[in-house]
């Protein structure tokens, strides 16, 4: 089981994640599988550099003992707190688009998305305030 | 240590805003003068001391390293000037604390990304920028924004993955992010197995930030659909700091070849859907992909005069993209809608200034002389070698004049004075880098580079493509054919980065 790594699970979940965004319709699993390439990416930055038998950088450490590169692990302290930022985000995204069309089914939601367009391209209301201004929907 | 400041007082401002919610106005006037001061530091011959930074003060290999080279310099000045205008737009609307806070956080994040030299910070930086430019395109709420800005933060988010996935690479094989050991490395042995890889996947990671066709897809959505102001910063700015990370990365690869295939994609493609469009924010945003490919032919070049047209038309793409978008605003503000059409139709309606402004902004974007479109595509027509870039140039030209050439029953009469545009002095700002370019870019480049200005073959060459801009636009009202706008769908878009990826590092292995 040698070849079963950091490094190929990595490449699996991105596999999977990717599969997942492209063939799914459901938004909210859309955005786990955005999780999922997230996380791909992480597991693959701190294993790229880590051998068998190497110990966690932590001081103190036995001397003779390698040791994990730091800095990957260092970085990727970053990388998951930005991913964390953008699944929040993005799903309380999902909760908006939720509320205006009852779905997260993205077919639907971009039949939705089209046909606003249409009739806003039609028929736009004469507002002249709007530019910077929040809209909250009523409902 | 000046340089962090840059970035940082933009944050110290920001945070300002957040706990004084009176006072965001303030911290708006708070930041000009700052960055007005640095920036006058900086471009002064006295600011060479400040030209380099390291953040904590670790050594390279592992510390962040910020530089302000000469790339930063062009860049820092389109950002102030964009920020004064937008600034100046907005000033008179009215505006929720949140929003100040958010192009605080925004502008600092392009501050500290054009100074950064090494990878991973750029990777957060560009993170930071999806995050608050997800937020502010999505600032009104409507519908079609939520759509755009979230279609926007899923994909720029897994090429941010894929970026990654390349810095993890570049890691393993040099043991250090930084962009002088990394081009070291490359020197020391430019056939080793693992350089296509890496370069493959961060030029696709950063490719769907960047504006690229056929990686980013979201870009025509939430580029017409967000605010005005924003969508002026997004397009003049924000787009630039993909292409930003290019320049750095093709200094250190061999690219020239995936990016004259990118930049041919993006120029064509982007300027045959803005013929089609009928919606003036949406043609705009088209126009941005195709001026984008302008830029990535000058940097497949590879010269030093080259580069600097690619500087050069960065600033002068940024201004009257601005100034276009900006007036677009006033325009939906007026008349309600804008749709090309009905703009036409309510033209009577529209400020003469801002109908001044998008006249301007026009003839700039065209290339016509002796504005700063053409002053700055001067150069790069130059210095773009081989039949195949300069017949490249001759389309994007072609295709910017024949969708422009729309607007032009826009310009004709009756002018009658109608209603205050509360925003013309932001016009006036974006127009003067508009109207007096040449010393700006001898400023910035040097007297030598400006010499194709005066070159008549390529004034009139510039002329020549507008006339036939003006043909390709009667001949395509007459077919009436319109490319598939459900290229642009979350999925498609998806697809679309694998495939390019796939492609580029095809590209680099065997060719």
């Amino acid at each position: 089981m040698g070849w079963l790594n950091g490094t190929t699970i990595a490449m699996i979940l991105f596999a999977i994640g990717t599969t997942a965004l492209i063939i799914r319709r459901d938004l909210v699993i859309k955005l786990l599988a955005l999780g999922l390439i997230n996380s791909s990416g992480i597991l693959f930055l701190i294993s790229i550099r880590f051998r068998p038998q190497m110990v966690a950088p932590i001081l103190p450490v036995a001397p003779g003992v390698p040791i994990a590169d730091p800095l990957p692990q260092a970085l990727v302290l970053s990388a998951i707190v930005i991913n964390f930022a953008i699944l929040a985000l993005s799903l309380v995204f999902v909760m908006l688009l939720v509320e205006r069309y009852h779905s997260t089914d993205c077919e639907r939601i971009e039949h939705a998305v089209e046909s606003e367009r249409e009739t806003l391209g039609n028929q736009r209301p004469l507002d002249s305030s709007r530019t910077s201004q929040p809209r909250r929907d009523p409902r | 240590m000046i340089l962090p400041l840059l970035p940082l007082s933009h944050v110290f401002l920001g945070l300002t805003a957040i706990a004084w919610k009176a006072s965001a106005r303030a911290t708006l006037i708070a930041a000009l003068i700052i960055d007005t001061v640095l920036l006058g530091v900086a471009l002064s011959p006295a600011g060479h001391w400040l030209s380099e930074a390291s953040v904590g003060g670790w050594v390279d290999a592992i510390g962040i390293r910020l530089a302000l080279d000469s790339l930063a310099r062009d860049l820092l000045l389109l950002t102030v000037l964009l920020e004064l205008a937008v600034v100046i737009y907005i000033w008179r609307r009215h505006v929720l604390p949140t929003f100040v806070i958010l192009l605080q956080f925004l502008i600092g994040s392009v501050m500290a990304l054009v100074l950064s030299q090494d990878l991973f910070n750029i990777y957060v930086i560009l993170e930071l920028l999806t995050l608050v430019s997800f937020l502010l395109v999505a600032y009104d709420r409507q519908t079609l924004q939520i759509w755009a800005s979230l279609k926007y933060l899923i994909l720029a988010s897994a090429g941010m993955s894929i970026f990654l996935l390349g810095v993890a690479v570049v890691y393993a094989n040099v043991g250090s992010l930084g962009f002088a050991a990394i081009g070291q490395a490359v020197l020391a042995d430019p056939q080793a197995g693992w350089i296509p890889l890496a370069a493959a996947l961060l030029v696709a990671g950063v490719s769907v930030k960047a504006g690229i066709l056929t990686f980013s897809l979201w870009l025509p959505d939430a580029h017409s659909t967000a605010p005005a102001a924003i969508s002026a910063l997004l397009s003049g700015l924000v787009i630039k700091m993909g292409v930003v990370v290019l320049i750095r990365l093709a200094a250190i690869f061999p690219l020239g070849l995936v990016l004259q295939i990118l930049g041919a994609i993006t120029g064509i493609g982007g300027a045959i859907y803005a013929m089609s469009s009928r919606d003036l924010k949406q043609m705009l945003a088209f126009h941005t992909l195709s001026q984008i490919g302008y830029l990535l032919i000058g940097m497949s070049a590879a010269t030093h005069d080259a580069a600097n047209g690619v500087l050069a038309y960065a600033l002068a793409h940024g201004s009257f993209k601005a100034l276009l978008f900006l007036a677009a605003g006033t325009v939906h503000d007026t008349t309600g809608s804008t749709d090309i059409d009905h703009m036409i139709h309510a033209r009577h309606q529209i400020p003469l200034r801002t109908r001044a402004a998008l006249l301007l902004g026009t003839l700039a974007i065209m290339g016509l002389p002796p504005f700063d479109g053409y002053i700055a595509k001067a150069p790069l027509l130059a210095a773009a070698h081989g039949w195949a870039n300069q017949i490249i140039l001759l389309l994007f030209g072609i295709g910017t004049a024949a969708s422009f050439w729309k607007l032009l029953p826009l310009f004709r009469g009756p002018y009658r004075r109608v209603g205050e545009d509360s925003a013309w002095q932001s016009y006036v700002i974006l127009a003067l880098p508009i109207v007096l370019f040449l010393p700006i870019e001898r400023a910035l480049f040097g007297t030598a580079f400006s010499l194709p200005v005066m070159n008549g073959f390529i004034a009139v060459e510039s002329l020549g493509v507008v006339g036939i801009g003006w043909l390709v636009y009667r001949i395509h009202r007459r077919i009436q054919a319109r490319p598939p706008m459900s290229l642009f769908r979350l999925e498609t878009a998806t697809v679309a980065i694998l495939v390019g990826f796939a492609a580029i590092y095809a590209l680099l292995k065997f060719a």
